[in-house]
């Protein structure tokens, strides 16, 4: 059994009254692709806020690679090596694509000289090419983010998070209002990412996360409902009454 | 093409700008030069708002402060402790910086509505103290001081009380501020700012230390205004606590919005067309102030990058190549299942 790459330890997050996660404690273990699936409020969301540093828990831990980033920073997780991408999608919008790229994967490196031309930066640039072959936005390297359409943009989420060259690569629905030919595009994609990145990828499309997911944790109420690969969650009683036998009503992208 | 341009008019007028002393001599309209030198000063002065309008995105209403702090530095370094003029200068960029640094480390905490606020708070609280504490500052009158020399070499003597050598001294400050600038926007810490304006929360996901960028534009931003208030202090040999009002601040927003925020010389098409209008306009008709609030609101709502963005947009037109503007910019492959919706990741007030 390898050492986990995360590992969260009896965390807690309150919104006044709410417990949007209670005493949550999972590991995930590196080189498997995993899913956090779960209906909506169920506190994913939240768990990935708390992870990387956007909300402070109440109580409990979190360890990435060994060092305990409970409390940390967002912008000193990320230097860790941990990105992710917004369920609410949320790029540079009156930046170029290709700079959206660039300040990822120049910001990874933490140099942020304030008198040398960008131009200088060679390996920065090297990386942002790379990086719109990858996600295929080639074509859109110098349009305005804040004009791309919603497929795009998701693209483009997922490109940033991957310029900072992470570890650990967070996906919250990153698939989200993408067409049936783009999704097939994204999740071979993904599938190709997790060879060389970790990756945890909350999705509420059953079908993708069923082909791609090598092991899946099932969130409800703010608690881990079941965890297992996927013919194990398939079969669970207790996740099929809670969760997969209301599958259909639970469509609308949440917030 | 258009960098071709761009390079050409930025030349022509640099080149307007040397030759301007004996230009405006020939003509006999010398009082255009100090008029010309206060068009500088003010326009490092609106730099400095854009720095922080335009490229970190944080709308200060108290740059005057740090204008002020500036004059003051200079005047009370000249007049109470008797220094010369380098050191004096050196003072009062240190008091600037300074009093950027602290108040800054306060100020970029909040954002928005928030942070325009504190910053005029900020303004108004050493308004006062520089008001009352008339042993040092001289209260209502202000300080008053006699030029020092600039150089001395044996007999030689180079002093700003020249009016040539004061401008061509403005001029080459103003100038060395403004490529700093150029270099700084240029770069990717410039670049860093621009993600902090535009997404603050995804800019620390991708590993920026907001705050730390916040403040350190802040404290950038108050050299640019004390560096202003120092040219000022010296081209009036005097200070007055009348320009560390919110007032003044608010003339440099104005300003930079004109001009265009978050373009590089846009603070100073700005500067130089209000302040003309100003020395045009204001002793024949005296609300032309109600002009300005108007063109500020229009600019606001038709061209938010302000006469720059005209520029600009301009010049697209006219170096794009026909074709391309008939589609309409981007080529864009129709794609049938991508839903056309234009997506705002806007999470912010
Ligand atoms: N910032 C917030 N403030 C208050 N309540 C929140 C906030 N974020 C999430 N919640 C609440 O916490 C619960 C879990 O939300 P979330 O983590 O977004 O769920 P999921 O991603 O699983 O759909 C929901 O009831 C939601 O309304
Ligand atoms: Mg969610």
């Amino acid at each position: 059994m390898t050492a986990p790459m995360l590992e969260i330890d009896d965390l807690t997050k309150r919104f006044g009254g709410l417990v949007a996660l209670d005493r949550v404690t999972l590991d995930f273990e590196p080189d498997v692709l995993h899913a956090i699936i779960g209906p909506n409020g169920a506190g994913k969301t939240t768990l990935f806020n708390t992870i990387t540093g956007m909300l402070k828990s109440d109580s409990g831990t979190v360890k990435f690679r060994g060092t305990d980033i409970s409390g940390m920073a967002p912008h000193r997780i990320s230097r860790l090596g941990m990105s992710r991408s917004l369920q609410i999608k949320s790029v540079f919008d009156s930046m170029t694509v290709a700079e959206n790229l660039w300040i990822a994967a120049q910001a990874s490196q933490g140099v942020m000289h304030p008198f040398a031309n960008r131009s200088r930066f060679g390996r920065t640039a090297e990386r942002v090419d790379r990086i719109l072959e990858l996600t295929e936005l080639e074509r859109l390297r110098d349009t305005p983010a804040g004009t791309l359409s919603y497929g795009d943009v998701a693209l483009l989420e997922i490109g940033i998070a991957l310029a900072t060259q992470p570890s650990l690569l967070l996906l919250d629905e990153p698939i989200c209002g993408m067409g049936p030919a783009e999704t097939a595009a994204t999740v071979e994609k993904i599938r190709h990412l997790a060879e060389s990145v970790d990756i945890i990828i909350i999705e509420h499309d059953m079908p993708v996360v069923f082909d791609l997911a090598d092991r899946i944790t099932v969130m409800a109420q703010g608690g881990v409902l079941a965890r297992g690969a996927p013919e194990e969650i398939a079969n669970n009683a207790a996740v099929r009454e809670a969760y997969l036998g209301e599958e259909e009503e639970d469509d609308e992208p949440d917030a | 093409m258009k960098a071709r341009i761009d390079r050409t008019v930025l030349l022509a007028v640099l080149a307007l700008l040397i030759v301007a002393p004996w230009l405006l001599q020939s003509m006999e309209l010398e009082f255009w030069l100090d008029i010309l030198a206060e068009v500088l000063i003010w326009s490092l002065f609106a730099a400095s708002v854009n720095i922080l309008f335009g490229y970190a995105g944080l709308l200060s209403f108290g740059q005057a402060l740090f204008f002020g702090m500036g004059m003051f530095g200079v005047a009370i370094g000249i007049a109470k402790l008797g220094l010369g003029f380098w050191p004096a200068l050196g003072l009062g960029m240190a008091v600037a910086v300074g009093t950027a640094a602290v108040a800054g480390a306060l100020a970029v905490r909040l954002t928005w509505h928030y942070f325009a606020i504190i910053t005029v708070v900020f303004s108004l609280i050493f308004y006062f103290i520089a008001l009352s504490a008339k042993p040092l500052t001289g209260g209502d009158d202000g300080t008053s001081f006699s030029m020092p020399a600039m150089l001395e070499v044996g007999d030689f003597e180079l002093s700003l009380t020249d009016q040539t050598v004061q401008y061509f001294f403005i001029l080459s400050v103003v100038g060395a501020a403004y490529f700093l600038k150029f270099l700084i926007v240029k770069s990717p810490y410039g670049m860093a700012l621009m993600a902090v304006r535009e997404n603050d929360t995804r800019a620390s996901l991708i590993g920026l230390n907001v705050y730390f960028l916040r403040w350190t534009a802040f404290v950038i931003a108050g050299g640019f205004a004390g560096l202003a208030g120092c040219l000022f202090a010296l081209f009036g040999r005097y200070a007055s606590a009348t320009y560390m009002f919110y007032h003044v601040s608010g003339e440099g927003v104005v300003w930079t919005i004109i001009g265009g925020a978050g373009t590089l010389f846009g603070p100073v098409v700005g500067t130089a067309l209000l302040i003309v209008v100003r020395e045009e306009l204001s002793n024949m008709w005296e609300h032309y102030p109600i002009l300005v609030g108007l063109v500020v609101i229009l600019t606001v709502i038709f061209a938010p990058k302000g006469l720059m963005g005209f520029w600009n947009a301009l010049l697209d037109r006219l170096t794009q190549p026909p074709a391309d503007r008939a589609a309409g910019g981007e080529p864009h492959e129709p794609r049938e299942e991508a839903a056309a919706v234009q997506v705002r990741g806007k999470d912010r007030p």
